[in-house]
């Protein structure tokens, strides 16, 4: 009894998990958007997003910082703090008015889920 | 750093640089570096001491396995086959290995029932056969697929799809092989189990579907014209025998004359078939396709009967001819057809007769697709 117990609250667990990342997946580019007013590189933008609560894997914000470079919404430069060559990413002009227009959209989708939740 | 680090590290990068493109390489394993070396820094912080090896392999598959993080870098599509592509493929694969699967069941019975010497080895070798022809269509379609996607390739009978196309997707189904809607209505309300039954109705294959008609025959012609080939092989066909003795068939020097128009005429067939289904509404182009498709046919059935000689039969030392002659084309002949003796020429004159009739019907078949095609052509 206690292990089947055990198995429904594992497979609930996962279904939670996976349902958490979906609905975390679409905020984290306004997360990253966000973070990017101010100049950072790769390994301090992390930092910034899991103080606030938002981790997330290298392997996604990495990709995901080239992906928005490539689309024009931010600007990097190659420089040497603390003895090492880093890259540092900003957002650019159009990063910036993307980042409004995102940020209307999320607060009226907020505002939606509000009232329903 | 300790140099079993960077050694580490190192070999970490090369693995992930040789994955990517030379234009970006270089920029994306300085960055990747710099943040390994950063979380190192925080982990040396954490420790109090420099990490060990098994420590800095710890991080290093933390940010993940080459082939992922290089992966997640790469334009275009990430999977060999999309999820929009995927239903495709699949019913692709149910449908060709069903069909490759009756033909062999079939093939597997003929020969058994002829008698076969070793019945174990005829099973073995249409297991055999079975399985290289079913990889063959599963990597053929994979390549297909693995194409498509990448060059983002949409056909138009993918997007601009029909309802009354859809009885095709049927024949990735056996059980609705044959069957139309209206028949399985019928057979449910007999058994009163309908309502039951209501949202799921099984489909019909063929009939006045034309895409449905394209799709069966492509894959029966393509069949068709790999066993023309030599690339695929019914061992039904090969191994026979005849009152227990091992019995030949060989073929006429007609088929040979004959290969490749027979083999010219096989892919006409299959390039109509695909024009149906990319180009659904170009009735009337079809239309023409299939009348010169059918005088072809026509042609071929014409030579094949003028040829008269069609097969050799073989069996315990004796041999006769299966010919074709118009003189079998009676109805005594049908109605006898049997009668004879079972000894070798017996069987071959009972062949003659039936191929015989099968190639009248084929041409008075070709003759009625003649005049249905040449009205579809011209109707208003």
């Amino acid at each position: 009894m206690w292990r089947l117990g055990a198995i429904a609250l594992s497979a609930d667990d996962e279904l939670f998990e996976s349902m958490r990342l979906e609905l975390r997946r679409g905020s984290l580019v306004l997360a990253v958007l966000a973070c990017l007013r101010t100049e950072r590189y790769g390994y301090t933008l992390r930092q910034a997003l899991a103080a606030d609560g938002l981790e997330m894997e290298e392997s996604t914000l990495y990709p995901l910082l080239r992906r928005l470079e490539a689309q024009g919404l931010l600007l990097s430069e190659w420089r040497e703090e603390e003895k090492r060559k880093k890259r540092f990413y900003v957002l650019s002009p159009l990063g910036l008015s993307l980042l409004d227009r995102l940020t209307t959209e999320w607060r009226a989708i907020n505002g939606s889920l509000d009232r329903l939740l | 750093m300790a140099g079993k680090t960077e050694d580490i590290i190192d070999r970490y990068l090369e693995a992930v640089a040789a994955q990517l493109s030379p234009e970006t390489r270089d920029d994306i394993t300085a960055e990747l570096r710099e943040l390994i070396l950063s979380r190192l820094d925080e982990k040396e912080e954490a420790l109090g001491r420099a990490p060990t090896g098994a420590e800095v392999e710890a991080v290093l598959r933390e940010i993940g396995h080459p082939l992922g993080v290089a992966a997640r870098y790469r334009p275009g599509p990430d999977s060999l086959i999309g999820p929009e592509l995927f239903p495709w493929w699949l019913y692709g694969v149910k449908a060709g290995l069903l069909v490759l699967g009756a033909i062999h069941v079939l093939s597997l019975v003929i020969t058994l029932v002829s008698g076969p010497r070793d019945a174990g080895q005829a099973i073995a070798q249409a297991f055999h056969s079975f399985f290289g022809a079913g990889l063959t269509l599963i990597g053929v379609l994979t390549l297909a697929g693995a194409i498509m996607e990448h060059y983002r390739i949409r056909p138009r009978w993918m997007t601009e799809w029909r309802a009354r196309d859809l009885p095709a997707f049927g024949l990735s189904d056996p059980l609705t092989w044959g069957v139309t809607a209206r028949e399985a209505m019928k057979a449910d309300d007999r058994t009163g189990q309908a309502w039951k039954t209501s949202p799921i109705r099984p489909v019909r294959v063929g009939g006045s579907s034309p895409a449905g008609e394209a799709v069966f025959s492509l894959l029966a012609i393509g069949l068709f014209v790999m066993w023309w080939l030599g690339l695929l092989a019914f061992p039904g066909l090969e191994a026979m025998t005849l009152g227990g003795e091992a019995a030949t068939i060989t073929a006429a020097p007609i088929w040979s004359a004959l290969f490749v128009p027979i083999l010219l005429y096989a892919l006409g067939q299959m390039g109509v078939e695909l024009f149906t289904l990319t180009n659904p509404d170009a009735v009337r182009l079809r239309a023409v396709l299939r009348i010169a498709v059918a005088v072809a046919g026509l042609w071929l059935t014409w030579t094949i009967f003028q040829a008269g000689h069609w097969f050799t039969l073989g069996a315990d030392g004796e041999t006769a001819r299966v010919v074709g002659d118009r003189a079998l084309l009676t109805i005594d002949r049908i109605r006898t057809l049997g009668d004879g003796p079972r000894d070798v020429a017996g069987i071959a004159t009972t062949l003659s007769v039936v191929f015989t009739w099968v190639a009248a019907i084929s041409a008075v078949s070709m003759v009625w697709s003649i005049f249905a095609n040449a009205w579809r052509a011209v109707r208003p």
